[in-house]
């Protein structure tokens, strides 16, 4: 058994399809209670590994470990453990709200009194009480969504899987999921491995992966991540004529583009002793923060928001 | 066990809420019923006639009775396979990309492939047993001349033909993952089967090829287990109140597929009854081989 602190440890993970090498040797681990983000381009290998880690797909090489359990091994144990929201939506149309709950709760062998207490608790906090009778085919999109992540979560799993759980969801909608989610994982301790496309969610994550064909290409915090690989602005929009003397004199890189004048910064520090050298001579100002999309774009040479 | 019944229960309440997947699976049976009440009945009803002898004449009750029983033989025996590809939530399952679900719940793959082989054959069955239904009320009204035995032998042949049509359903649904898949299938079945079987137009109208082609199909002693029950009863009753002679009401029972011809040797009703037993035994072994290359398959997609 490996240590519990690690609820998730994948070592040397490969599946190839042919010669397209689909999840290309990566390894990490995922603490107990984290939110934990894959960020990558479609087709980057973040839906086979999840894949893979439920179990949906086999791996070539390698070893998973969700739990301390060993997934070749113990793959009865770790499924209640795991509760996933796929890419689509995997609701029964005919079939009413509840009765999509119901069926996937009775398969975790939970009693019929706490399935219709979490049917209850969920319908509530994921705003869906009114339509609880409804057939999933006379919903909107927000609403099947937060029936699926309701449905993941019946069985009050240890890790939640989201592959892109907000893709097309409306901001109320988005915002209702996420309240969910980090509730739950305040009150159970649960973890949220999750992969996404919007760089607001990324930022909430303890810790990122970023994938690009089949391979880790940079990991760690967002904070860390920002400072390793991009770097922050400062905008520069009235200023008095004598600034750029100054700047041209210490040498200085400035552009203009359509916003102002702009100037690259390494670090935090930097912006810190620039303004308190040449506040004088700024009227207005911006301090633009590296963020992941460039991040992404640096380590990658591609472009999260283009996919 | 819990779980197996559950999943059943999902089954057969997908296809039951699902009004359009419902009507699409009547279209055979219905497109039957209006031939016969367009020009069917009556071109058996001048086929009959024209079997007897001259200055014989038949009742209207045996008359109705006869054809609309054998309307209804043919309207189960198709069913039992149009209702069966109609119902096969597996393959719906599989389009609609919800297996993986299943695959990462804590249920036995193995449960999961009866579960969706029990509810096919539970919702084929209640289908069929409706329109089984709808037959004895027909009968009943015109001329009802089947005796219990008749009716049970009528179940027993249900629960038989319903178990082929839906193993042989599920069998293929392991080889249909895409809509456009499903629906030539369906198609091909809806439109083919109910000739092949014998249930638009009986087997001896055919040629003499084709029959012997027939006679090699399982689903054609399927349709005569059906034709023998309906018209059994009322054979009899033309024989004895009518005064049919004997030899005539043979040359009904033949004309009208009452009777299973392999090539020219007559098979007796225990031997129809056993093929069809036997291409159940085939299909559950062909299930169970494919079911478990599924359940040791390296991949759940």
């Amino acid at each position: 058994m490996n240590s519990i602190i690690n609820i998730v440890e994948i070592k040397h993970l490969k599946k190839y399809y042919k010669e397209v090498k689909a999840v290309d040797d990566i390894s990490f681990k995922i603490k107990q209670g984290e939110l934990f983000a894959f960020l990558g381009v479609n087709g980057a290998g973040k839906t086979t590994t999840i894949h893979i880690i439920c179990g949906i797909l086999k791996k070539d090489f390698g070893e998973v470990f969700i739990h301390g359990f060993n997934i070749d091994k113990d793959l009865d144990i770790i499924k209640p453990l795991l509760g996933i929201v796929f890419q689509n939506s995997v609701l029964d149309a005919k079939l009413s709200v509840i009765d999509n709950l119901r069926n996937k709760a009775y398969l975790y062998g939970i009693d019929k009194e706490t399935v219709n207490q979490r049917i209850d608790y969920f319908a509530k906090k994921l705003d869906f009480i009114d339509i609880l009778h409804r057939p999933i085919d006379k919903l909107s999109g927000g609403q099947k969504r937060r029936v699926d992540v309701a449905r993941a979560l019946m069985h009050l799993p240890k890790i939640l899987i989201l592959d892109e759980p907000t893709t097309g969801l409306d901001p109320k909608s988005r915002i209702l999921v996420w309240k969910l989610i980090n509730d739950l994982r305040k009150e159970l301790k649960m973890t949220v491995l999750l992969t996404t496309h919007y760089m607001e969610e990324a930022n909430e994550a303890n810790y990122v992966v970023m994938m690009d064909n089949g391979k880790i290409v940079c990991e760690g915090t967002p904070q860390e991540l920002k400072r390793q690989y991009a770097n922050d602005f400062i905008y520069i929009y009235k200023y008095q004529n004598e600034l750029i003397n100054l700047l041209n004199n210490n040498k200085i890189n400035f552009v203009f583009d359509n916003k102002g004048l702009k100037i690259k910064f390494t670090s935090s520090i930097e912006i810190k002793e620039f303004l308190f050298k040449y506040l004088s001579y700024i009227e207005d100002f911006e301090i633009i923060k590296g963020s992941m999309d460039t991040v992404f774009l640096n380590v990658t040479g591609k472009n999260l928001r283009d996919e | 066990m819990k779980k197996l019944l559950y999943l059943v229960k999902r089954n057969v309440k997908i296809y039951f809420k699902d009004k359009m997947l419902f009507f699409i699976s009547l279209i055979t049976p219905l497109i039957l019923l209006v031939l016969f009440m367009t020009f069917l009945r009556e071109v058996y009803e001048d086929s009959i006639i024209s079997m007897l002898p001259e200055g014989v004449t038949l009742s209207k009750s045996s008359l109705n009775s006869f054809t609309g029983g054998w309307l209804f033989s043919s309207i189960l025996a198709v069913s039992c396979i149009t209702v069966s590809f109609c119902t096969n939530i597996y393959v719906m399952d599989k389009i609609n990309h919800t297996l993986p679900d299943f695959y990462v719940s804590p249920v036995k793959k193995s449960i999961l492939l009866t579960s969706y082989a029990i509810g096919n054959f539970i919702t084929t069955f209640i289908v069929c047993f409706i329109v089984f239904l709808i037959s004895l009320i027909y009968l009943s009204i015109v001329g009802f001349y089947m005796s219990i035995l008749d009716i049970l032998g009528l179940l027993l042949s249900l629960i038989i033909c319903v178990a082929s049509g839906s193993l042989f359903s599920s069998v293929i649904g392991f080889f249909i993952s895409t809509q456009s898949a499903m629906s030539a299938v369906s198609t091909l079945v809806s439109s083919m089967y109910g000739f092949i079987c014998g249930a638009y137009m009986p087997i001896s109208q055919f040629g003499v090829g084709m029959q012997y082609f027939v006679s090699l199909l399982p689903g054609t002693y399927a349709t005569v287990l059906f034709r023998h029950y309906y018209m059994n009863g009322v054979l009899n009753h033309m024989n004895k109140y009518d005064n049919i002679p004997n030899e005539v009401i043979e040359v009904i029972e033949k004309n009208f597929d009452g009777k299973m011809m392999f090539f020219k040797i007559e098979v007796p009703l225990f031997g129809t009854f056993l093929v069809v037993i036997i291409s159940v035994i085939i299909l559950f072994v062909i299930y169970i081989l494919l079911a478990n290359h599924k359940v040791r398959s390296k991949n759940n997609k």
